[in-house]
């Protein structure tokens, strides 16, 4: 089908004021065991065509049946759609010819399928020696080729391979359950399998399901709270990522993922203490959510949505950008060659400071050290939160204590932010797939970042 | 593609093999604040393929069928190096006859998508301050053939959903989906839900915490159920990570409480004739009267449960079709004019749960939550969460309208006919 992206691009040319056309290529691999059984073994080549007109309004075609004449049938109605009033302005980019890739050192293409299943098998065989009767676990990975033109003059051809894994543990003891998940993924060859630490991270996970499900619940009160990088990790991507994402502030995804409780005109008001800087940057290398040059051909670069507390940047694509008469900063993706490219986040964090962890903990009287989180969630304005402890410790007098169980912290997004005083210097990150759209596209994430002090909070 | 050559070819190699291929044509409206932002198509053919050899499965799906030649025997040489799926028994080795489905979709097709969408955004403007929504017309053909059985079978059906919000900005919404002609009357009135859903926003509040009666409509009933039967999967069941586990035979629910897996509503996009391998789709009673009564199964988890298959395959996996519930005897304005104190939830989302077993989560309201006092609503809350079990809410369960509405809202609802419900006493809380 890729033969025809010339042609189509020319075609859906004469028929707009702007046409991309998109080809795309993907193989994938994954394995599924559940209680020691392999569920599922499975191989996906996956391939189509993704054009894009501008007219009155977007329209935003796929097809993969290969024949000129679908092609050409699917172009023409595009144009058809595009022509229904709507809104129509992207914002002005410089065209990029540009050709990249991600590095593999144990390629993805050389490892025979089997052994991903002998991988998972020796996984699975760690937890259930830990007695976790309950556990699902996933590996996948996939080699994503993409070829994206526009009729600017936009060629950037790309190949992305990525790996993950997803675990989900349950474990239960007198009649007291606890759940768990582990999940990692990387942009990059199977290298990245040594360096997740698995084997350290699933009898980890394990003893905290062991210890959570006989533990007790802290009374309720306040309490500060030192937050490990996980937790840091989803408040950073829940209350600064998605609430600065510019299609929600401008309403785009109303009827689904809601808006934002940041508008337009809301840039340099402060939402919390001065200490907080807090990042998206999609050009860490390997990280999960990785690219060069977003779904729009936009380079990427490293994005300052909260700056010293006070909102900075919000994420852009062309099209949102275009609305604010400003330039994209590069958040275009779509999970899917052929779904519609929205605004995202990539690898979204608090940056690091100069704390210790040992320094973060001697200035608690009274608090709690929560490391993972269960059930969580944040309204579609991304201001009300509930973050609930997996693994969590009561503090007292700068010591880690007893462990607590399902501590539960429902705050607001300014109220988090600004009631952290001190940032730890490290930094952690793990892989999630962030939902947005409708249809529904998980894009893959990276959350993480430093250890950090949240002062006075409720804890329930 | 033709599912026939890849029947005989991937036949060919193994000892069993299923072939699930679908043609889909979906159009799709997006607006926002009284604007269409995009019109999406999508035109795609996919095979689903499955084969089992030695006791081992494998599967793969295919967009080209020129694919094949390569996946084929990178297939078969994977299959033959890994271990045997225990789980998996056999397809439906039955031959099955499947019931004929009835179509009635004629003036449904004729609804012009972006006409609607823009009828829409002017009959409310008067009423609400913006208005952005979703409008889908989706068509598929399904075509499934085993050793056994074979089958065909069409889908085609509307789906719309508007939210709204008023000059306040307190926000509303309706969600409508059918695959009827007898339904066209009401897709032409989700405006009408719209304004009067608009006309009963009162005093707009921070709501408060504590333990309320709630009447959820159908779009927020529908959510939680739609947490609640996919978790019955005999996989979910057997992995021990669902409220159902262990719970055969007991009381989840109050009486009046009785939830379907029901594809033979052929008024709904997802009502369907047969499974992925070839077991006839059935109406299946999960929660009766309140109690576990049915898990969902496919061949090979019926065989381990010694019972019958529900014809929910997913060959690895059974998964529901579209969620029935069994409507009850009440009117919606006498529940709401006989509540003492209670609540009115229209919808929810991010719903998340820290204990399958359980069934413990919480869920944030939006889209109209109306607190009523003695019979009248009083205000109108935002910034509240549910933070309850799905069993307590379902023992708590004290009414049920007669009326039903059929939804389906994006991730968070799935193809579902459900009633009013009113459940007492759920927990309310809110951030601090």
């Amino acid at each position: 089908m890729e033969e025809f992206v010339d042609k189509a691009l020319d075609y859906a040319s004469k028929r707009s004021k702007y046409a991309e056309v998109r080809f795309f290529s993907s193989t994938r691999n994954s394995v599924m065991m559940k209680n020691g059984a392999i569920s599922a073994s499975g191989y996906t080549v996956d391939s189509g065509m993704a054009i894009r007109m501008l007219n009155k309004s977007i329209a935003f075609s796929s097809i993969n049946i290969g024949s000129w004449d679908r092609i050409k049938e699917e172009i023409d109605r595009a144009a058809r759609m595009s022509e229904h009033p709507g809104r129509d302005n992207f914002s002005n980019e410089t065209p990029v010819k540009d050709e990249w890739r991600v590095s593999q050192k144990q390629k993805i293409e050389d490892l025979p399928f089997e052994e991903r299943v002998n991988r998972l098998k020796e996984l699975d065989g760690i937890l259930a020696d830990e007695k976790i009767a309950m556990r699902i676990l996933a590996l996948g990975d996939n080699i994503e080729e993409e070829f994206n033109t526009s009729s600017e003059g936009m060629a950037i051809r790309s190949r992305l391979p990525k790996v993950s894994l997803f675990a989900m543990m349950g474990y239960m003891e007198n009649g007291s359950f606890e759940q768990g998940t582990v999940e990692v993924g990387y942009s990059g060859g199977y290298e990245a399998f040594d360096s997740w630490k698995l084997v350290d991270k699933l009898k980890h996970e394990s003893n905290v399901l062991k210890m959570a499900a006989k533990a007790k619940k802290l009374e309720d009160g306040t309490y500060d709270l030192i937050a490990g990088p996980e937790i840091s990790g989803i408040v950073a991507h829940e209350s600064a990522g998605h609430p600065t994402e510019s299609d929600r502030i401008l309403g785009r995804e109303m009827a689904q993922a809601g808006e934002s409780f940041i508008k337009k005109d809301d840039r340099g008001k402060r939402v919390g203490s001065d200490i907080v800087n807090l990042v998206d940057d999609p050009t860490i290398e390997h990280s999960f959510g990785f690219y060069k040059y977003d779904r729009d051909g936009v380079k990427a670069r490293k994005r300052y949505l909260y700056k010293l507390g006070i909102i900075n940047e919000f994420l852009s694509n062309r099209e949102s950008a275009g609305r604010l008469g400003e330039k994209s900063n590069a958040a275009s993706r779509s999970s899917e060659w052929d779904k519609e490219p929205l605004v995202r986040m990539s690898t979204t964090f608090i940056e690091p400071r100069d704390h210790s962890l040992e320094e973060l903990l001697e200035g608690v009287k009274e608090g709690i050290y929560m490391k993972s989180f269960t059930e969580w969630n944040i309204d579609d304005i991304r201001f009300n939160e509930k973050y609930v402890g997996r693994e969590a410790y009561h503090v007292k007098n700068g010591e880690i204590k007893e462990v607590v169980r399902r501590p539960v912290i429902e705050t607001t997004t300014v109220n988090f932010y600004s009631s952290i005083d001190a940032i730890g210097k490290d930094i952690e990150f793990s892989a999630g797939t962030c939902g947005k759209g409708d249809p529904m596209q998980g894009v893959d994430v990276w959350m993480g970042g430093p250890h950090i002090r949240v002062r006075n909070l409720k804890v329930r | 593609m033709d599912i026939e050559e890849i029947f005989r070819r991937v036949e060919r190699v193994s000892d069993q093999a299923a072939v699930n291929l679908s043609r889909t044509r979906v159009t799709q409206i997006r607006f926002s604040n009284n604007v269409i932002d995009i019109s999406n198509e999508w035109n795609e053919e996919l095979a689903s393929v499955f084969l089992a050899k030695n006791g081992r499965t494998f599967m793969f799906d295919l967009k080209n069928e020129k694919d094949l030649d390569k996946i084929l025997p990178r297939s078969i040489s994977a299959i033959e190096k890994i271990g045997e799926n225990t789980d998996f028994v056999s397809l439906n080795d039955k031959k099955n006859n499947y019931r004929k489905k009835r179509m009635n979709d004629a003036k449904l097709r004729e609804v012009e998508a972006q006409q609607f969408v823009t009828d829409f955004i002017n009959d409310v403007k008067p009423f609400v301050k913006r208005t952005g929504g979703v409008f889908y017309k989706k068509e598929t053909e399904e075509q499934m053939k085993t050793p056994f059985n074979e089958g065909t079978e069409r889908q085609f059906g509307v789906e719309f959903v508007a939210r709204a919000f008023n000059d306040h900005d307190y926000p509303l919404q309706t969600s409508f989906a059918t695959s009827s002609d007898d339904d066209l009357q009401d897709l032409m009135r989700q405006k009408d839900e719209i304004m009067d859903l608009a006309r009963k926003v009162k005093s707009i509040k921070e709501g408060r915490e504590g333990r309320y009666n709630v009447i959820f409509s159908p779009l927020c009933f529908a959510s939680l159920v739609s947490y609640t039967v996919p978790m019955a999967s005999a996989f979910q069941v057997d992995s021990g990570m669902s409220m159902f586990a262990g719970r055969m035979g007991e009381k989840v629910g109050s009486r009046s409480f009785t939830v379907y897996d029901d594809p033979t509503d052929d008024s709904m996009f997802n009502s369907r004739t047969f499974d992925d391998e070839g077991s006839p789709a059935r109406k299946t009673p999960v929660i009766e009267k309140g109690v576990v009564k049915s898990l969902l199964h496919n061949f090979s988890t019926a065989s381990k449960y010694h019972t019958e298959t529900t014809g929910n395959a997913g060959i690895i996996s059974p998964a529901p079709w579209q969620i029935s519930v069994e409507p009850g005897n009440e009117d919606l304005d006498d529940m709401i004019a006989s509540m003492k104190k209670g609540l009115f939830i229209n919808n929810t989302w991010y719903t998340r749960f820290q204990d399958y077993r359980e069934g413990v989560f919480s869920t944030i309201p939006r889209d109209g939550i109306f607190y009523i006092e003695n019979g009248e609503i009083k205000e109108s809350w935002s910034g509240i969460r549910i933070s309850d079990s799905l069993i307590n809410i379902y023992k708590n369960i004290e009414g049920i309208s007669r009326e039903t509405k059929k939804v389906k809202w994006w991730d968070e609802t799935m193809h579902t006919r459900s009633p009013f419900v009113e459940a007492a006493e759920v927990n309310i809380s809110r951030s601090k």
